[in-house]
């Protein structure tokens, strides 16, 4: 079974050998099936996200491979150790920061750093802990204790934790969730920063944008399952549109034949001098519209072209729309507003 | 053992950084000391008022005369009624009854006390006695009609310390432990160790080496206290009153460790222990000796593992009892250890009940 997955995941790397082979996952609560039946493969050195709504599963298949709850059926293995049997090995070589960011109290940065480092039993010394603070932008807080941190501010120290132990893979569980937009941004780019220091980056989101910008790969789960997985420019590639094109038009009209000729065009709409066309190449479409509407003597107005994004990825997928997980989350405080894509 | 003792050095430093459990563990049982200290009086300042009444005049008269050679006592002498009534009436704090002189030795004597006095009533029939033996100590030995006490005079700090060690020793162990515990299993702190290599009985065993050592530095500033400021006096062996400390520390820290296993957060976990810790305080012989107490009262405080906590301290520290004293209390503080723990082995979570 385990043998199988690199074909089963086309786009990992066929150079290094995959950092995570999960296979036939299962975990049920009761008649629940909270996961069902996946497999994944991770290679290394790539951000790997796990994208879908809430309770699609994620957190709950991140967990099992990081040795926290038991699978019911399935394999991991991480770095070459299986995940259940070899769960003391696998622990030495992960570094985790789980969903509540849990840390002790009265403890400042640094000496939470240190603390970990020693139960890790790896280097502590101040210049690794500046390092690590370095690296998650918190080194003007190396004395501040926790409870005088901000959320966004935890969450980088709670990624230092996850890193003391220079793990082959860092999981993070939704690690961006409750910063605002600015402090999302930041903790992208720490992420990436993470990944080019040579860690595998696992994570989890329920944010579209966020895995689009941020991943090399995503899964895309719902209802417990893996409905897709690859790159967000293959999944977008697979809806076999590469943008959409609307405007208005006056002084004439556009027939939908014509539009639908033009190169590039897979599906056109023409209505009440409004159109739409679908198109596998953006630029060559738009030169042949204009060209048209010109020969025609039709102004075009609002004229706008917008990517596909995974959003329509998710919809094409299954059908729903992907929910707005900003009200299922009312108890977010208000600057964790999602930034809505335009 | 490098991760081991970088956690219970964290530990420390949270158990110092943490003010309410500094303010509980010591500055409460601290103001307890300087409080009944002040209120009660130290070793020095008592005063008793002493009714003396009876036959056998020999030694009555001799009594008497030792007494109000003595600054801390007030004597009275009357007609056994009259004096018996003033004791009810709260103008004695001891009444000495001699018995009729028998053919050959001393005659008996019987104490009377005012057992809602507390610990006033104890410092006085500490001291009574310690004259009467004093005065009879050339004759034949004398009988008291009392359980004995130590030979030397015992002031209400020497007999109170040892209780509000064990009460600083209760609450720290149950409360503090099982209110910081479950906290940490409510916030993923337990999870978040679960996924490092540091085992949860290293976790565990780091946790209750850091409480051990925050208990005898508690003892050694409550004792240090109480010796300055009041002077107390400690009569018995020290290792052995060290033994006692870190048993019962242990014992009530798997009190706490239980209580945490089967509280579903923190605010049950507080009220478990504050209906375990409360009754205890009362009824344990904390604040006075419960061997004057009511009948049916005496078999609940022998179910309070408090009491032999209190008892294991008390014996040695105020009474210079040895091993032989208080092994049975010792046996019963392990016992307790053992029966908690194995309700916390039962019954450990490693993450918060999901509502």
């Amino acid at each position: 079974m385990v043998s199988e997955l690199p074909q089963a995941a086309p786009d990992a790397s066929p150079s290094a050998p995959p950092v995570i082979e999960v296979a036939g996952l299962v975990k049920r609560y009761g008649n629940f099936v909270a996961v069902d039946g996946i497999d994944l493969s991770v290679a290394e050195g790539e951000i790997f996200g796990i994208l879908g709504p809430n309770g699609a599963g994620k957190t709950t298949t991140l967990e099992m491979i990081e040795g926290l709850r038991q699978p019911d059926a399935g394999e991991i293995r991480v770095a070459g150790f299986d995940a259940i049997s070899q769960s003391e090995q696998v622990r030495r070589v992960i570094g985790v920061q789980l969903q509540t960011t849990a840390l002790f109290d009265y403890l400042t940065a640094a000496e939470l750093i240190e603390l970990f480092a020693g139960l890790y039993n790896v280097d502590g010394s101040p210049e690794r802990v500046n390092a690590l603070l370095d690296m998650v932008g918190l080194r003007e807080k190396r004395s501040a204790r926790v409870d005088e941190l901000s959320g966004g501010q935890r969450q980088r120290l709670s990624i230092a934790l996850a890193l003391v132990n220079q793990p082959r893979v860092a999981f993070l569980d939704e690690p961006t969730t409750g910063l605002d937009p600015a402090a999302r941004r930041d903790l992208w780019q720490t992420i990436r920063d993470v990944r080019a220091s040579g860690t595998t980056v696992v994570l989890t989101t329920h944010h579209m944008e966020e895995a689009e910008v941020l991943c090399d790969r995503v899964a895309i789960m719902d209802r417990g399952r893996i409905i897709a997985c690859d790159t967000p420019q293959g999944l977008i590639r697979s809806l076999g549109t590469a943008a959409t094109i609307q405007a208005s038009f006056v002084g004439g009209s556009l027939p939908a034949h014509a539009l639908r000729a033009l190169p590039g065009v897979t599906d056109s709409t023409s209505r009440d001098s409004q159109l739409e066309l679908r198109t596998r190449d953006v630029q060559q479409s738009l030169v042949a519209l204009l060209d048209l509407a010109s020969r025609a003597g039709v102004t075009l107005a609002d004229l706008r072209s917008a990517q596909p994004s995974l959003e329509d990825v998710f919809l094409a997928l299954t059908g729903r729309q992907y929910e707005n997980e900003e009200t299922a989350e009312a108890e977010q405080p208000a600057p964790a507003k999602r930034l809505r894509r335009r | 053992m490098r991760p081991l003792l970088v956690m219970i050095k964290a530990n420390l430093k949270m158990a110092v950084r943490n003010r309410a459990a500094l303010f509980w563990n010591l500055v409460f049982p601290a103001l307890f000391i300087i409080i009944f200290g002040v209120v009660f009086g130290g070793n020095e300042g008592i005063n008793i008022t002493v009714g003396i009444t009876g036959e056998s005049p020999a030694l009555r008269d001799a009594t008497v005369q030792a007494m109000e050679q003595t600054d801390a006592i007030t004597v009275k002498t009357g007609p056994v009624e009259s004096e018996l009534q003033a004791l009810r009436d709260g103008d004695r704090d001891v009444v000495i009854v001699f018995g009729s002189q028998p053919e050959q030795g001393q005659p008996p004597v019987e104490l009377y006390y005012d057992e809602t006095d507390g610990p006033n009533a104890q410092v006085a029939v500490g001291v009574v006695r310690q004259i009467l033996l004093t005065v009879a100590q050339e004759e034949d030995p004398l009988q008291i009609a009392q359980t004995p006490v130590a030979g030397e005079d015992i002031s209400f700090i020497d007999f109170f310390v040892p209780g509000v060690l064990a009460m600083a020793l209760m609450n720290s162990g149950v409360i503090g432990l099982s209110t910081a515990f479950v906290a940490y299993r409510e916030r993923g702190i337990l999870r978040r160790i679960k996924v490092t290599p540091f085992p949860l009985t290293s976790f565990i065993t780091a946790r209750v080496v850091s409480q051990v050592i925050v208990a005898v530095a508690q003892a050694l500033i409550l004792v240090g206290l109480a010796k300055v400021l009041f002077g107390l006096k400690i009569r018995g062996n020290l290792l052995l009153i060290l033994i006692a400390i870190l048993i019962g520390a242990l014992a009530f820290l798997a009190i706490g460790f239980a209580i945490a296993a089967v509280s579903r957060n923190v605010e049950v976990a507080a009220s478990y222990s504050n209906l375990i810790t409360f009754p205890m305080l009362f009824l344990s012989g904390v604040f006075f000796s419960l061997d004057s107490a009511p009948a049916w009262l005496r078999p609940i405080s022998k179910v309070l593992p408090l009491s032999y906590l209190v008892d294991a301290l008390r014996e040695p520290m105020t009474r210079g009892q040895g091993l032989d004293a208080i092994w049975l209390d010792l046996l019963i503080l392990l016992a307790t250890l053992v029966v908690c723990l194995a309700v916390a082995v039962r019954f450990f979570r490693w993450e918060a009940r999901s509502s």
